[in-house]
């Protein structure tokens, strides 16, 4: 027999660990080389410890409406050390699991900074050690995106990763940005008592949402407490002893926003600075690695997934990535799909969707819309979350869903229905035949894509 | 005086000709231009128009009768002589009608609308496009979720010209009568000419599997940009017309033709292309491939299969093949042999690209692997010879750009 191929996986975050998992149980040989945290961003600085956060900030929303449940609670008072030593506990324990899943699949797992020596060989900075495969896969991902204005450097202006590591919870905070990772702060520091303002350069929060669906989230994140300055173009911070004062404008007028704190929370950006790719060649362009749809790099031999390829970045994708590039490694020949790639935001209440939006989908062509408010949905009563929408979006012809969207509770998780039948080229009409249980907040899919299949039953 | 339409010459080796429909009926106004009747030869079928404005008059040769080339087969009355002529044939009229059925037309709708046998792994909207375009999805190769059918593969079948063919009429009507479906010229020649050719040359066949990822991901890379400048699809087919003719010119002796006073070489590649028209099986010609691009070759073929769709080859669109090949990728066939289309001395069968595990550097990997399979008359060719042809056709199609080289 062969030799086993020996991989190198530079990143030990979601675009790195499950790959090194799967061309492990492939039979390759893997090192996976990581200079931080085992499971990166998502389980350190992401996904999973911001969760964690919002979770508790649910717990805060049950207590304040406990009496509607017929629970009369007397007082709550936020231990906010404690809510941070939580969030520490479900990390470490991800990352530990982390660990011993790599050791039981024989990955080894080297603790250091890797750069290139040649398109075969990568070296460990700290201890000069030098690591030879047959491939490369680049999965080093990326670091929060920052903006040029005046004062971004200043003592109280935090990004994502500092905002994680917070001792105590500010009195007063402006968020420098609305999309899915300010509004998501937002509504926990808001939920802790916090006073928060975000500054949103385009005309409404989290864009690239669909925006019918965006309008609701906004409705409910202002309703929450948040202030929302939408259009506002941030121009500087000013610091001083007491308080930051940051200027902005809207149209032609100057505002400005006072807080104790500031969290600059404007995208991420494909991060590869310490791997010296420019010394092999590797092609990049606007600041990320160009793959082809296999995920290879313009090297040979070297291949690249997750965050530090650009485009969506999202940890079920980098995942994804990683693991159709380590097929592709191993022989396969599988060109990586972007037709169903779900997106979460983890408010109160949730959104989740897949596809496209109505906006995006009526620039394509002909199409159809289902609407199915919560209103109508049992579940969503007896949870008392009944603002809620869920939208399916299918084209006219052949009834090919092209776009769910829901904002309402477990949107999330039920999101997963509708990538499940978009990666399998269903029509409204199977969305609307399958049959859901009952009560569910999922019967509200179900009643949308009716609407498009002949007409719902929870709705005039 | 009343003019007399005759059998045309079609080519000049057509002697005969037989009447295979009657368009209009003794007694009908016609009009220049007008179809009056349908001709079959041995190749081809052919719709022959009325000459001038009249009244079609006594119809001398019935459908199904064969006349040679010249013979008088009606008369096209003009105004003012139309009455007495017209008066005295009205017995035959009622007959010709009652044989007008088209019967093309019936099995190709019953196919359509009966689901092929089994289980087809399909996505719901593959489903819907396929009974849209009445393409039958047990003859599509699918390329989504554990080999389903998605919507791109219905799509390419459709480009392909994948249709719900097959009729099997026994199998489809299972309490229908048996019948009696008499030859057509066609279906003669065809039976004729593949005895002759199981008789007379002494086939023999060899094998080859082939790895056809380059040739696939080339016709990816190659289809957009054909597209756009001739304006039709790429498909594998031409691709592999187009590998062959290059095999063919390193290895001149499979591109011979059998004659009684020896071997002919020929200097060019003239590659004939399988066809299967509803009647039958045709061999269109597509002239000089080495001389021509992809796109000019995939051109040629969308023009040929157009005209076969449409009955409309000329005698020159089937002749003078050097080479044959008949490729069976859209029925998803794994492997097959072809008779050689005499008097050529070999044809390659070009089955379905299949995925399929092999071993690669020491590991099991899924790659599309395509069977040819070539049939060689081993009078001409020996062993040996048609070896190294199949070892070159397989680098080639291995790594499409050797042939620049």
């Amino acid at each position: 027999m062969a030799d086993k191929t020996r991989i190198t996986i530079v990143g030990g975050g979601v675009g790195g660990y499950p790959a090194a998992i799967r061309a492990a149980r492939m039979g390759a040989e893997v090192t996976l080389i990581e200079k931080d945290a085992l499971g990166g961003t998502c389980l350190n600085w992401g996904c999973i410890p911001t969760k964690a956060l919002l979770q508790s900030a649910g717990v805060v929303r049950t207590m304040k409406e406990s009496a509607t449940f017929g629970v009369k609670c007397k007082g709550y008072e936020v231990d906010f050390g404690a809510v941070m030593a939580r969030k520490n506990t479900v990390v470490a324990q991800l990352t530990r699991g982390v660990g011993a899943l790599l050791k039981a699949k024989k990955v080894k797992v080297i603790q250091g900074t890797a750069s290139f020596v040649d398109a075969k060989t990568l070296q460990i900075r700290e201890t000069g050690e030098k690591v030879q495969g047959d491939a490369v896969l680049i999965a080093s991902g990326s670091v929060p995106g920052r903006i040029p204005i005046e004062g971004i450097d200043g003592p109280d202006v935090m990004d994502s990763n500092q905002v994680l590591a917070m001792k105590t919870l500010p009195k007063s905070v402006v968020v420098i940005g609305g999309g899915v990772i300010g509004v998501e702060f937002a509504q926990f520091l808001v939920a802790m008592g916090t006073e928060v303002t975000i500054l949103e350069m385009l005309p409404g929060l989290v864009p690239g949402v669909d925006r019918e669906i965006a309008a609701l989230l906004q409705k409910q994140i202002t309703a929450a407490g948040v202030k929302v300055v939408t259009g506002a173009a941030v121009k500087g911070i000013a610091h001083s002893k007491t308080e930051n004062v940051v200027t902005y404008t809207v149209g032609d007028k100057t505002e400005t926003a006072s807080a104790e704190k500031v969290f600059l929370t404007v995208g991420r950006k494909p991060d590869f600075s310490l791997l010296d790719i420019d010394r092999i060649g590797i092609r990049h362009e606007r600041g990320a690695i160009v793959v082809n749809e296999f995920m290879e790099t313009s090297v040979p031999g070297i291949w690249a997934a997750g965050d530090v390829v650009g485009g969506i970045m999202l940890a079920h994708l980098a995942s994804a990535e990683g693991e159709c590039a380590v097929r592709n490694i191993l022989g396969h020949r599988e060109p990586m799909s972007y037709r169903a790639v779900p997106s979460c935001i983890y408010t109160m209440p949730e959104v989740a969707s897949v596809g496209l939006t109505e906006e995006k989908a009526k620039e394509r062509g002909d199409i159809q819309v289902g609407r199915f408010p919560l209103r109508g949905n049992g579940k969503a009563l007896v949870l008392n979350e009944t603002e809620g929408l869920v939208k399916v979006i299918s084209d006219r012809k052949h009834g090919e869903v092209l776009g769910v969207h829901i904002i309402g509770p477990h949107a999330t998780d039920m999101i997963a229905e509708a990538v499940l039948g978009m990666t399998m080229e269903m029509t409204a009409e199977e969305l609307a035949g399958a049959i859901h249980p009952h009560p569910t907040v999922s019967e509200a899919i179900m009643e949308a894509a009716m609407v498009i299949a002949g007409g719902a039953i929870h709705m005039p | 005086m009343p003019v007399e339409i005759v059998m045309p010459k079609l080519g000049l080796t057509m002697t005969e000709g037989l009447i295979v429909e009657w368009r209009k009926k003794e007694g009908d106004p016609v009009k220049k231009g007008d179809i009056l009747f349908v001709l079959e030869t041995e190749k081809v079928t052919y719709e022959v128009e009325a000459p001038e404005d009249g009244t079609l008059g006594k119809i001398l040769v019935r459908e199904q009768e064969t006349v040679p080339v010249g013979a008088v087969v009606a008369y096209l009355l003009k105004p003012g002589e139309a009455a007495a002529e017209v008066a005295a044939a009205p017995a035959v009229a009622p007959k010709a009608e009652a044989a007008s059925p088209a019967p093309a037309a019936a099995p190709a709708a019953q196919t359509a609308a009966q689901p092929a046998g089994g289980r087809v792994k399909a996505t719901p909207l593959a489903k819907k496009i396929a009974k849209e375009c009445g393409i039958d999805l047990s003859l599509v190769a699918g390329t989504g979720p554990g080999g389903r059918v998605i919507r791109e593969d219905v799509e390419k079948a459709k480009a392909a010209g994948v249709k719900a063919p097959v009729p099997a009429p026994a199998a489809a009507a299972p309490s229908a009568e048996d019948r009696l479906v008499a030859f057509t010229g066609m279906r003669r020649t065809i039976a004729k000419k593949m005895l002759q050719s199981k008789i007379e040359a002494a086939q023999t066949y060899m094998s080859n599997t082939v790895d056809a990822t380059k040739i696939q991901q080339y016709r990816e890379e190659l289809l957009p940009y054909v597209e756009k400048k001739y304006g039709v699809r790429l498909t594998i087919t031409d691709l592999m017309m187009k590998v062959t003719g290059a095999a063919l010119r390193e290895h001149p002796v499979i591109n011979t033709r059998w004659t009684d006073k020896g071997v002919l070489y020929l200097s060019e590649v003239h590659m004939g292309m399988a066809m299967a028209l509803d009647e039958g099986l045709i061999v269109p010609v597509i002239k000089n491939v080495n001389s021509k691009s992809l796109g000019q070759i995939a051109q040629e073929r969308t023009a040929l299969i157009k005209k076969g769709k449409t009955n409309s080859f000329l005698p020159d669109d089937i002749k003078g093949s050097t080479f044959t090949l008949s490729a069976m990728g859209m029925f998803g066939i794994e492997q097959f042999t072809a008779i050689i289309n005499q008097p050529e001395n070999a044809i390659l069968g070009v089955a379905a690209i299949i995925d399929k595990p092999v071993v690669v550097k020491g590991q099991i990997v899924i790659r599309p692997m395509m069977n040819v399979n070539l049939s060689y008359d081993h009078r001409t060719i020996d062993g040996a010879e048609a070896g190294k042809f199949m070892q070159t056709l397989k680098a080639f199609i291995e790594e499409p750009f050797l042939i620049l080289a």
